[in-house]
C-alpha cells in the first residue's frame, strides 16, 4: 500500500523540517560562512576566506569570560531548581482549578515591561529601598548592606526572571505523577526519601531536565540584568558578542564568538545527555543525538 | 514525622514567600502609578495624573496593543507548530531528525543578537516587508523550542502501550494526536503557551530589527525612552495589565468553578 | 467629452492617492520630540508622521546597513555615527535651499569636523557629558576635573557610563589627548590610566545615569547633561560640573538616509523643526540644549541661565565632540574588554 503524502504524519515533518530549515538552519550556515570571512568596517564583511577570527578566540580573555557566563547560568539554574521544584511539588498537589490559578498568577508579573521591573527591582535593592529599610528597621543590620551592583544582585535578578522557566515544566511533569504509585509505595514500607528517591524524582526527571535546558541556556545569554543589577563590571559572553556587533562593527568575530558558543553549549549537552543515558535511560530531548 | 497540619502549614508559608518576592517589585510599580513624583524615589503624594496622561499617549497605548496581539498570536501559533513538532521529534523517523532537534537548541543557544541578524537578513532575502509578518514570524520562532522541550517532555514520560494499542485498532495518525495525545500532553500545551506569551511580551532586540516603522511594539518604545526618562505612563500600563489578569482570574473562578 | 472626463477621473484619483501617501518616516528615540509639534506639522502640511523609535545609535546604524539606507526619511544619529554613515554612503546630501528656517541655527554648533559644511546632517538638540555631585555629601568645590575622580578616598564609589568611548574620553583628556585620538601610544596610556581608576568604579550605568544619584546609591560620577537636568527636578542637590579637562559634546543631528522614499517630506519636516517656536516647544518639553539661535530669544531666564541647558562658551571650547574613529575602535574595545575583565 502506498501512502499518501498529505497524510497527518508526513504534514507535520514538513512543517518542522520547513521552518526549522528556513528560518534557522539556513541563516545559521550563514553566520558560520561570516565567522570565516574577513571583517571590514564599511562593508561589515569582504573576502578572502580567513581563519583568522577563530585563532582570535584562544585569548585566555574569552575562555575567563566564558566560565564566568557558565558559572552565573549554572548557579541560577541549580538555585531555580531549588526553589522550583519544591514550590511545583505542593502546587502539583492541590485541586486542578488552583493549581491552574496560581500558575497563572504566577506568570503574572512577568508580564510587566522588563525595564521597569528591573528598575523596581534596583529601587528595593538599593541602599535606601526596601529591603535595607526592613534589614536596618527590625535591627537585624545596623547599617544597609551593599546588595546592589554586587553578583548577588545579578544572580537575585536572574532567577527572579527565569523560575517560571523552572517551574511551568515541572508543574506539568508532576502532574501525571500517578497518586497511586506513591501509595503503594507506601504500602511497601517506602520511607520518605525512599519514595523520592525511587518514585518521584525519576517519574519527573523529563520535567527536571527540561526545566533546567530553558533556564540555562537563556541564562547564558542574558546580560542586560548583569549589567543593570550588578553595575556591569564584569563582562559576560552575551555582551562580547553583542560589541563585536554592534561597536566594533567586525562581524566575523562576532560570528565565530556565537558559533563556538552554541558548540560548546552543545558539546556539554551531548556529555551531560550521554552520561545520563549510561546511568538510567531517562532523558530530555535526546533521541538521535544533537 | 510531620503532622499533616504542620506539612500544610510549612508548604503554604512557602508559597507565600514566593509570591510575595514575585509580587515585591510589581507593587512597587503599582504604588509608583500613583505617585506625583516622576522618577518614583520618594512618595510624592498621591495623584491621577498619569493616568490621564497616558489615555492622551495614544502611540504608547496603541505599541501596548500591538504588544499583546503579536504576543498572543506568535504564542498560539508557536504552541500549535511546536506541540506538532514535539509529537514529530517524538515519534516519527524522518531525514534530520536531529539536525531539526539541533535547530531547537541552537534558537535557544543563539545570542538575542544574532539571532535579531540574522532574522533581518532573512526577512530582506525573502522580501518580507519589516512590520507586523516579519515580526510575528520571528517571534513564533524564538517561541518554539520552549513549547518544544515542554511537550517533549510530558510525552516521553507517557505509556506508548497506549498509543500501540490505539494503532492496532486501526486509529489513525490524526486521530491518536487528536483523542490520546492532546489530552494527556495538554498541561505542557497550556505551559508552553504561557512561556512563549512571556518571552514574546518581552522581546526588545529582535523585535527592534525586525519590525518596521508600520508596527511598533511597547518593549522597543519603552526602551526607547531613555533619552527623555521611561515615562510611569509605563507603571500604569504595568498595573493595568495587573488588574486585568486579576479580573479574570476572580471572573473565570466564578464563572467556571461549579464545573469543578 | 468621454475622453477628457476620464483623464479628470484619472487625474483626480492620482492626485488623492498621492495625497494619501504624503507622509515622512521618521526613526528616533521615543518622545526625543515634541508630541504637540508632530501633529501641529501634519495639520499644516497634511503631511502624515509615521513616528519609529529606536533605544540606541548602534541599532539604528545596523539596520540601515542592512537595509542599505532604506526604510526611513529621517534618522537621528549622534555625532560620530554621522561621519560613519556619511562615509559609507548610507546618508544623502540636505539641499540646504530647502530649508528655510536654516539660518536660525547658531554657527557654534555648525560646521565641525564630523560633517563639514553640514551637508549631511542639521544639529537638532545637543549636550554634554560632564561630571555630577551630589552636593549633600561632597562639596563641589573640590571637584575641579576628570583628574580629582582618580582620586583613592573614592574607592568603591563612582559612577560611570557603561560606554567605552566616554570612559576613554575622561582618560584620553586627563592626559592632554584627543577624545577622536587613533594614537596606539595615547590609548596605552590611556588604558593604563584607567586601570588605576577601576577600583574607584561602583557601577558602569547603562540605561539612565540618574537614577543611582537619586536613590542615593552613588554620589559621583560621570552623567550626561539630559540626566542631570532630569535628576535636578526630583533633588536639586545634583549638581553638574563642566570638568576643567573639557567635558565630552555630542550633537543629535537630522539625516536623511540615502535609501529614503520621501525626500521632499524628510527636507519639510526638517525646515517645520527648525522653526523657533517648534524649538522652543522641543526645549521645554525635553530639558536638552539646542543648537537653534532663535529659540533662545522666545525662551525665559529659567532656561537661559541655566548653565547646564546652555553652557558657557568656554567650556564648549575646551570640549571636543565624538567623531568616528575607524579601525581603532577595535583597540579600543580591546582595553575595554581588558579594563572590564579586571586585566
Amino acid at each position: 500500500m502506498i501512502k499518501p503524502l498529505f497524510t497527518f504524519r508526513y504534514s507535520v515533518i514538513a512543517l518542522t523540517l520547513f521552518w526549522l530549515g528556513l528560518f534557522v538552519l539556513v541563516p545559521h550556515v550563514l553566520v558560520l560562512i561570516v565567522s570565516v570571512l574577513s571583517p571590514d568596517p564599511q562593508h561589515l564583511v569582504v573576502w578572502p576566506l580567513t581563519l583568522d577570527s577563530w585563532a582570535r578566540l584562544f585569548d585566555p580573555l574569552y575562555l575567563e569570560v566564558f566560565w564566568y557566563s557558565l558559572w552565573l547560568s549554572g548557579l541560577t539554574t541549580l538555585i531555580c531548581l531549588l526553589l522550583g521544584y519544591p514550590f511545583a511539588w505542593v502546587l502539583a498537589q492541590l485541586p486542578a482549578w488552583w493549581r491552574g490559578v496560581l500558575l497563572f498568577l504566577m506568570i503574572v508579573p512577568f508580564w510587566t515591561n522588563s525595564l521597569i521591573r528591573t528598575y523596581a527591582i534596583k529601587l528595593s535593592l538599593g541602599n535606601k529601598g526596601v529591603v535595607n529599610s526592613l534589614l536596618v528597621g527590625l535591627g537585624i543590620t545596623d547599617e544597609p548592606v551593599e546588595l546592589l551592583y554586587t553578583p548577588f544582585a545579578v544572580v537575585f535578578g536572574l532567577v527572579y526572571v527565569l523560575l517560571p522557566f523552572m517551574v511551568l515544566p515541572l508543574v506539568a511533569s508532576f502532574d501525571k505523577l500517578d497518586k497511586h504509585l506513591l501509595e503503594a509505595a507506601r504500602d511497601l514500607g517506602a520511607g520518605w526519601w525512599q519514595r523520592f528517591r525511587h518514585v518521584v524524582l525519576p517519574l519527573t526527571m523529563p520535567g527536571v531536565i527540561a526545566g533546567c535546558l530553558i533556564v540555562f541556556l537563556p541564562a547564558m545569554g542574558m546580560f542586560y540584568v548583569s549589567d543593570l543589577l550588578g553595575g556591569a563590571k564584569n563582562l559576560l559572553l552575551g555582551n562580547i558578542i553583542r560589541n563585536q556587533f554592534m561597536v566594533v562593527h567586525d562581524w566575523p568575530f562576532g560570528a565565530a564568538l556565537s558559533v563556538a558558543l552554541i558548540m560548546l553549549m552543545a558539546m556539554l549537552l551531548w556529555l551531560y545527555f550521554a552520561a545520563n543515558r549510561r546511568i538510567n535511560r531517562q532523558g530530555g530531548l535526546d533521541d538521535d543525538g544533537i | 514525622m510531620m503532622t499533616g497540619f504542620n506539612r500544610k502549614f510549612f508548604q503554604w508559608s512557602f508559597i507565600t514567600a514566593i509570591f510575595a518576592w514575585l509580587y515585591l517589585p510589581i507593587v512597587l510599580l503599582v504604588v509608583n502609578s500613583f505617585n506625583d513624583s516622576k522618577y518614583g524615589h520618594e512618595w510624592k503624594g498621591f495623584t491621577w495624573k498619569w493616568y490621564e496622561k497616558l489615555f492622551e499617549n495614544e502611540a504608547l497605548v496603541q505599541a501596548f496593543l500591538n504588544s499583546l496581539l503579536i504576543a498572543g498570536l506568535a504564542a498560539t501559533v508557536a504552541t500549535i507548530i511546536g506541540t506538532l513538532m514535539a509529537l514529530a521529534i517524538h515519534r516519527y523517523r524522518f531525514p534530520l531528525k536531529g539536525t531539526a532537534s539541533g535547530m531547537l537548541f541552537v534558537v535557544m543557544m543563539s545570542p538575542d543578537i544574532v539571532l535579531a541578524i540574522t532574522f533581518l537578513v532573512v526577512f530582506i532575502a525573502l522580501g518580507i516587508q519589516l512590520g507586523f509578518w516579519s515580526l510575528l514570524i520571528a517571534h513564533i520562532t524564538f517561541c518554539l523550542p520552549f513549547v518544544v522541550i515542554t511537550v517533549y517532555a510530558q510525552l516521553k514520560g507517557f505509556d506508548k502501550h497506549l498509543l500501540e494499542a490505539a494503532q492496532d485498532l486501526g486509529a489513525s495518525e490524526s486521530r491518536i494526536f487528536r483523542l490520546i495525545i492532546l489530552p494527556l500532553v495538554f498541561p505542557a500545551i497550556i505551559a508552553g503557551w504561557l512561556l512563549s506569551f512571556t518571552l514574546s511580551l518581552d522581546d526588545v532586540i529582535i523585535s527592534s530589527f525586525v519590525t518596521g516603522p508600520s508596527f511598533e511594539i511597547l518593549p522597543i518604545r519603552v526602551f526607547s525612552m531613555v533619552k527623555v526618562g521611561v515615562s510611569p505612563e509605563v507603571n500604569v500600563l504595568a498595573t493595568l495589565l495587573l488588574i486585568i489578569s486579576l479580573l479574570l482570574v476572580t471572573l473565570s473562578t466564578l464563572l467556571l468553578r461549579r464545573k469543578y | 467629452m468621454k475622453l477628457p472626463s476620464l483623464l479628470a477621473t484619472l487625474l483626480v484619483a492620482a492626485a488623492t492617492s498621492l495625497y494619501a501617501e504624503e507622509k515622512v518616516v521618521v526613526y528616533n528615540w521615543a518622545e526625543y520630540i515634541s508630541e504637540d509639534s508632530l501633529a501641529a506639522f501634519t495639520q499644516e502640511t497634511g503631511i502624515k508622521v509615521e513616528y519609529s523609535t529606536y533605544d540606541n545609535n548602534e541599532t539604528m546604524y545596523s539596520k540601515l546597513k542592512l537595509q542599505q539606507g532604506k526604510g526611513y526619511d529621517i534618522v537621528v544619529p549622534s555625532t560620530y555615527l554621522v561621519s560613519k554613515m556619511r562615509a559609507e554612503g548610507l546618508l544623502q546630501e540636505i539641499d540646504h535651499k530647502k530649508l528655510t528656517n536654516l539660518p536660525n541655527l547658531s554657527i557654534s554648533l555648525m560646521n565641525k569636523d564630523y560633517d563639514p559644511g553640514n551637508k549631511y546632517s542639521i544639529p537638532y538638540l545637543w549636550g554634554s557629558t560632564g561630571i555630577a555631585v551630589n552636593s549633600k555629601e561632597i562639596d563641589p568645590a573640590t571637584i575641579k576635573g576628570w583628574a580629582d575622580l582618580w582620586d583613592s578616598k573614592w574607592q568603591g564609589k563612582l559612577l560611570l557610563i557603561d560606554d567605552l568611548r566616554e570612559v576613554f574620553h575622561m582618560a584620553l583628556k586627563k592626559n592632554g589627548y584627543s577624545t577622536n585620538t587613533t594614537n596606539p601610544d595615547e590609548l596605552k596610556t590611556a588604558y593604563e590610566d584607567l586601570q588605576k581608576l577601576m577600583p574607584n568604579v561602583r557601577v558602569f550605568n547603562a540605561d539612565s545615569p540618574r537614577q543611582p544619584y537619586l536613590s542615593g546609591d552613588v554620589n559621583l560620577g560621570m552623567i550626561w547633561s539630559g540626566e542631570l537636568i532630569m535628576a535636578q527636578q526630583e533633588n536639586p542637590d545634583i549638581q553638574y560640573i563642566f570638568p576643567q579637562e573639557g567635558a565630552g559634546f555630542w550633537v543629535d543631528s537630522f539625516s536623511i538616509p540615502a535609501g529614503a522614499e520621501n525626500v521632499e517630506n524628510a527636507h519639510k519636516f526638517i525646515d517645520y523643526m527648525l522653526r523657533a517656536d517648534v524649538g522652543k516647544k522641543v526645549v521645554e518639553e525635553l530639558g536638552y540644549s539646542t543648537p537653534n539661535g532663535e529659540v533662545r530669544n522666545l525662551l525665559d531666564g529659567k532656561y537661559l541661565n541655566n548653565k547646564v541647558i546652555f553652557p558657557p562658551a568656554e567650556a564648549v571650547d575646551k570640549g571636543e565632540f565624538q567623531k568616528d574613529v575607524g579601525e581603532a575602535m577595535k583597540l579600543y574595545n580591546e582595553y575595554w574588554e581588558k579594563l572590564k575583565a579586571g586585566k
